[in-house]
């Protein structure tokens, strides 16, 4: 259980660019651990190698320098990803399977037998909401339906872990919603998530640790709550407050000698907005 | 091995459901075409007309087939990023590879299968067409009889089936030969390409060997024997596959002739999958 569930030790990968001298140096000397029960939050502008540091975890790319490991079990070895589901980016599927055939599919190159792999399949279209598209080619898949259907085999044999690159691209609010939830849901199973995503609001709101990548080098690492709290400020919220009582307030704090930085109404924020008014929040 | 099924059940459902099966339409349209220009012909030629035809149109429908198919494989597999999905599961990337092969020799096999039916079909309908015409001009008695055995025997004749297995054999190996082409190409036009070459290469390489060997002596220098061997490996020698000519003629062709061309099928399938395994486990994805 002391294991860590991903661990990375100085991962260097280069690309060398083809017919020319130079080379893209797409992640660098790269060392950090996701203790198991963690949702960990790989973050960076585009390019700064997130999706490369998945796909050397899950052994798809060969790291130039380094190795990583899963559950205590290196990357290049196949056993390695019994215990570990992955989202790619951009998903994409055989477009002449169905979305129940896939789930299939994947189940038995999990080595699923056949009425656990029918009765799993059943499973994960619900809970990822697809029961509708079942039988439908994933050809005709909108984005956001393919990214839940990407999000269902991954789960497919049940794995201890999760790598899910950017699970609600393309997805819309109520089913970005659906999979934060979800995701906490897998943290509350105690299962083990690394994830990468643009959309910093929902990596705060899910994520116990962040790493933060720029150009390869993670530039910053640590718990969520210590790396963004402003350690010498407090918040207050207040209902009903009249006039009077803010002014008394302030003048209280200038007396005391702190300093009242601002005063302004908590704002509704667009997502909760949008889900009002759309009708997603039931 | 259940997983290797799984990626070859699930590559024959994939060309199944892009239609691959619909050219062998063009396969019955060549047999009755060939059929129907024959018909005038005796009845010996008749036949030999038509098996030369369809094993002939077998034997480059399931070169085309397959090597269109399994060039595409790969380059198509990596275009729609579905093999990160596949390989992100506990598959091996040597599993992967014999399970498209395999997917590959099971659609060989259904399509080889219908173009067999389909000639046998199209032979014994003409059978039957020839004896009702012969005993009509022979009348009942044993002349009549003796003449409908002629018939017989020119038309069905039990080597066809190993025949049909040896052009199995020759698609199989190509089939190899271009997933191992293909572990490494870029683009399967480029794999196509070659594969074409080589086909070719195969077919006269063993003719240009003899001319050049009867030519240069009989003792050729080690380093030239060296240089044949290594150029018989690379480019697998199809004129061996050629006994299929031989049995269409109607030449008895003894048992262990077909042993070794099977072996020797089965040897270059090997190769040719080690190399591909060797080469797709060390590219970059
Ligand atoms: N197969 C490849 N060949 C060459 N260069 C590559 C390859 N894959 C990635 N790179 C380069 O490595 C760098 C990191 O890419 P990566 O996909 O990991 O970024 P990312 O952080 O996931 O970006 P994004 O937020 O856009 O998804 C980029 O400069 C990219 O061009
Ligand atoms: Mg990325």
């Amino acid at each position: 259980m002391s294991e860590p569930a991903i661990s990375i030790q100085h991962v260097t990968k280069v690309f060398p660019i083809p017919f020319k001298r130079e080379r893209v140096v797409a992640v660098d000397d790269l060392s950090l651990t996701v203790e198991p029960g963690q949702v960990y939050g790989l973050l960076g502008p585009n390019g700064s190698g997130k999706s490369t540091t998945m796909k050397i975890v899950l052994g798809l790319v060969t790291p130039t320098a380094g190795k990583t490991e899963i559950f205590g079990c290196d990357s290049t070895r196949v056993a390695s990803r019994e215990q570990v589901g992955f989202l790619p980016e951009n998903p994409y599927f055989y477009k002449f399977l169905t979305g129940f055939e896939t789930l299939q599919f994947f189940g038995k190159l999990c080595g699923l037998r056949a009425k656990k792999r029918d009765e799993r399949a059943r499973e994960l279209l619900a809970l990822v909401g697809l029961e509708g598209a079942a039988d439908r080619r994933i050809g005709g898949y909108s984005k956001g339906m393919l990214q839940r259907i990407g999000l269902a085999q991954a789960l497919v044999q049940e794995p201890r872990l999760l790598v899910l690159d950017e699970p609600t691209a393309g997805v819309d609010p109520a089913g970005s919603r659906e999979i934060r939830d979800l995701i906490l849901g897998f943290k509350a199973r105690g299962i083990t998530v690394l994830l990468c995503s643009h959309l910093l609001e929902q990596v705060q709101e899910i994520c116990d640790r962040v790493g933060i990548l720029h150009r390869g080098k993670l530039i910053s690492e640590g718990r969520l709550t210590d790396l963004i709290s402003i350690e010498n400020q407090t918040e207050l919220i207040l209902e009903n407050a009249s006039p009077e009582l803010l002014a008394e307030i302030a003048a209280t704090t200038a007396a005391s000698g702190a300093r009242l930085v601002g005063q302004r109404k908590p704002q509704q924020n667009l997502e909760r907005y949008f889900l009002d008014v759309t009708g997603g929040n039931q | 091995m259940s997983r290797i099924t799984a990626i070859a059940s699930n590559t024959l459902l994939e060309l199944v459901r892009q239609k691959v099966f619909y050219f062998m339409l063009l396969f019955a349209a060549i047999a009755i075409g060939v059929a129907f220009v024959a018909s005038g012909m005796p009845f010996a030629e008749q036949f030999q007309v038509l098996k030369d035809a369809a094993l002939g149109a077998t034997s480059i429908f399931s070169f085309l087939l397959v090597t269109l198919a399994t060039a595409m494989i790969l380059p198509k597999e990596i275009e729609d990023r579905t093999l990160y999905t596949v390989l992100a599961k506990p598959v091996s990337r040597l599993e992967y590879l014999l399970g498209k092969l395999l997917g590959v020799y099971l659609l060989l096999f259904v399509a080889m299968l219908l173009m067999s039916v389909l000639f046998f079909v199209a032979l014994f309908a003409r059978e039957q067409l020839v004896i009702a015409a012969t005993l009509k001009d022979y009348g009942p008695g044993p002349d009549g009889e003796a003449a409908v055995a002629a018939v017989k025997a020119a038309a069905f004749n039990w080597n066809l089936v190993p025949a049909i297995l040896i052009i199995f054999t020759k698609s199989a190996v190509c089939a190899a030969l271009t997933l191992m082409l293909s572990s490494f190409a870029t683009s399967w036009i480029f794999t196509v390409m070659i594969s074409v070459v080589i086909y070719i290469i195969g077919h006269v390489q063993p003719i240009a060997r003899e001319a050049w060997l009867a030519q240069s002596g009989v003792n050729p220098s080690s380093v030239m024997k060296l240089f044949l061997g290594f150029t018989s490996l690379v480019f697998p020698d199809f004129q061996l596959f050629n006994i299929v000519d031989e049995i269409v003629v109607g030449n008895a062709v003894p048992g262990w002739m077909f042993g070794q061309v099977f072996a020797l099928g089965l040897g270059y399938v090997f190769i040719y999958t080690l190399v591909g395994y060797i080469f797709f486990s060390n590219r970059e994805l």
